[in-house]
């Protein structure tokens, strides 16, 4: 008898969806909803809205509870504790900002409930041993090191300014830029940590235009991006290259005002045109349901949902069992392939590929690394206004 | 040295547009002696209706001040004689509460409106420059310095010399003499919230080309407003537009030499100096 249950359990386990009644799971979705992140919040409710429907078809009804934490860490620790407790959800997937994120890790360790962070990139947060949580996106270090292995290809920089706001996202990027940079010897001219929010950025620009570096990586959210390209564009800062550490840089938002982010680098997790499977397909989808245009916040949300709640249906909406399935699973998708590995100190993180585009003509096109890329990188940058 | 300089115009041309903010809170707390805290938020219906104005109108920013100010002094009009009004005799925190809750409902109220997109309003000059001697001065915000001149230089001439300026000077110095003396004390402080709500409104207008647009901006600048008011001394215009600048060149110089995290400190250390020694701000009159 015992020797069939395991059978039994082992074939469902290989097979899933062989039964065929909509199987339910209770999942928890923390979120910006509203608050200053907001604009990039909306992408990750998005991608889940998409990700439920897919979900329907393959005949797992999403329970989903949603929370918003208006981009304030407290927030969305209470958020986490109501899903965990109260709504007893078997996995939560959420949520958008670093800070927000940093503070849910450790929650889901406390309350044993696993956690898939989508697009959250503080580097610190995979650094913990903590096993109940999971990372799909890759990290800062990623954003950064992408990038500057780009910019020492194609050109021979010597020097880089470090621009970042004073966020957890914002610092951990500048920190990795300049450890990556070291390796690269690549020197640091100038590093300013801003705080997000002032409308004058023009005298931080000014004095790191006086150093004359030869790169100039920034790490900032969605309107202080746009706001930083004006101002280098009136103060006439004219590196080899502007390196924009995803976020603010990846909006199309940012690419709309070609005349200030014409090529302009950006790092980012995912693209439209790149070949991982169902990539164009999410992109034509998403634009057609929401009228614009998705960004890879979306798509991380979207495989983030689709993983917990099909592995939630697996494990019987059992919390452990999530967890281990979780930890051993292997997904191929639109964010290409996705497994949570240990590796180099990080633990459950998704050793993610990620991608450089560049604004050619007020679009994102794909240009590194080559192997994925359709457009080549224009390097350096040619100057204002050309 | 030329970054000193370039840090000092872009801190005194900045500056310019907070004087303006500052001057709209400390006249209606001169006259009413109420904090405005809905300040930012009025500033920020006004970034909104410029921006509206530009995309569906064609608009310029600058030339929309003409639209802007009056429909925002309507609009603080408005709200003094249907809300503000009644609190005016009412405790302090009374009155604080009544002002972030208007604020809060404007921003929300945008924000179901129009979404917490972030706008961007992108003129032909957005992030264009002259270059004098090696020091780029941004264009929007010369034009904007100029326009803020203009206003201010306009607002003394009505303060000292029309009679209405004259009745909400006398108002604002003391609410029962002025009443004894025959001034229709609610009409000058439905003007004076109509004037500083028009400040603001035009403040939002001025900075609309070159910042951005979201429903929450106004938290930002009700903070340096009420840092203004209080340096400059409150209820005193000359100080708002000192204390507007002065905080505009701390933060510009102050992030050159000190690194661009550092700006709000070095405003709030400012600020906490000027309290220390001159409690009443730096051309405050103590009062009783």
């Amino acid at each position: 008898m015992k020797r069939f249950i395991v059978l039994a359990a082992a074939i469902t386990l290989l097979l899933p969806g062989l039964g065929h009644a909509a199987t339910k799971v209770k999942i928890g979705f923390v979120n910006s909803i509203t608050g200053p992140e907001a604009p990039i919040g909306e992408n990750l409710s998005n991608g889940v809205t998409l990700a439920l429907e897919d979900l329907k078809k393959e005949g797992i009804d999403v329970d989903l509870i949603k929370e918003d934490d208006t981009g304030k860490p407290e927030k969305s620790m209470s958020a986490f504790e109501k899903l965990a407790t109260r709504d007893n959800v078997t996995g939560i997937v959420g949520p958008y900002s670093s800070k927000c994120a940093s503070a849910l890790a450790k929650l889901a360790e406390k309350y044993k409930t696993p956690l898939i962070i989508p697009v959250a990139s503080k580097d610190d947060i995979t650094r913990q041993n903590l096993k109940w949580m999971f990372r799909l996106s890759a990290t800062t270090n990623d954003y950064a090191t992408i990038l500057l292995d780009m910019a020492t290809r194609l050109g021979k920089p010597k020097t880089m300014a470090i621009i970042n706001e004073n966020t957890d996202f914002g610092t951990s990027g500048a920190k990795s830029a300049k450890e990556y940079a070291a390796k690269k010897k690549i020197a640091i001219v100038a590093e300013e940590a801003y705080s997000p929010g002032s409308p004058d950025y023009r005298s931080t620009l000014a004095s790191i235009k006086s150093k004359n570096p030869d790169l100039v990586f920034m790490v900032s959210y969605v309107a202080d991006a746009i706001l930083l390209m004006r101002q280098s564009r009136e103060i006439g800062l004219t590196p080899q290259a502007f390196l924009g550490a995803g976020a603010g840089f990846a909006t199309v938002q940012f690419a709309k005002e070609k005349d200030i982010s014409n090529d302009v680098f950006s790092s980012t997790q995912w693209t439209p045109d790149v070949n991982w499977p169902g990539s164009k397909q999410f992109n034509e989808r998403y634009k057609t349901q929401f009228g614009k245009e998705p960004t890879y916040h979306a798509t991380t949300a979207y495989e983030s949902m689709i993983i917990m709640a099909e592995t939630a249906a697996k494990a019987k909406g059992d919390k452990t069992r999530t967890r281990d399935l979780l930890k051993r699973g292997k997904w191929n998708g639109v964010m290409g392939e996705v497994r949570f590995a240990d590796y180099e100190g990080y633990t459950n993180q998704n050793h993610h590929q990620m991608l450089v585009e560049q604004i050619q003509n007020g679009t994102h096109e794909t240009v590194w690394p080559p192997q994925y890329a359709p457009k080549k990188p224009v390097y350096p940058f040619p100057g204002w206004g050309k | 040295m030329s970054i000193f300089i370039q840090a000092l115009i872009s801190g005194i041309l900045i500056g310019g547009v907070y004087a303006l903010i500052g001057i709209g809170l400390t006249i209606i707390f001169g006259v009413m002696r109420i904090i405005n805290f809905a300040h930012g938020d009025i500033l920020m219906v006004g970034m909104y209706i410029t921006f509206f104005l530009f995309t569906l109108a064609h608009v310029d920013p600058f030339v929309s001040i003409l639209i802007t100010g009056p429909l925002m002094f309507l609009f603080g009009a408005m709200l003094q004689k249907v809300v503000i009004n009644r609190v005016l005799g009412a405790l302090p925190q009374n009155q604080i509460l009544l002002t972030i809750g208007l604020g809060l409902m404007m921003s929300n109220s945008v924000m179901l409106a129009f979404t917490s997109d972030y706008r961007i309003l992108t003129t032909t000059y957005s992030s264009s420059s002259v270059k004098i001697g090696g020091i780029s001065v941004s264009e929007p915000l010369v034009i904007s310095f100029v326009i803020t001149a203009i206003i201010t230089a306009a607002l003394y001439w009505f303060l000292l010399r029309t009679d209405t300026g004259q009745a909400i000077r006398a108002t604002a110095q003391d609410r029962e003499a002025a009443r004894l003396m025959g001034i229709n004390v609610a009409r000058m402080s439905i003007i004076a919230f109509g004037l500083g709500s028009a400040l603001a409104g035009s403040a939002g207008a001025l900075i609309a080309p070159t910042y951005y647009i979201f429903p929450q901006v106004g938290s930002i600048f009700t903070l340096k407003a009420f840092v203004i008011t209080v340096l400059g001394g409150m209820g005193s215009v000359i100080g708002a537009t000192l204390g507007g600048v002065l905080i505009g060149v701390a933060e510009s110089v102050g992030g050159v030499y000190f690194g661009a995290g550092w700006k709000d400190v070095i405003v709030f250390v400012i600020f906490l100096l000027v309290l220390l020694f001159k409690p009443s701000g730096l051309l405050g009159k103590s009062r009783t």
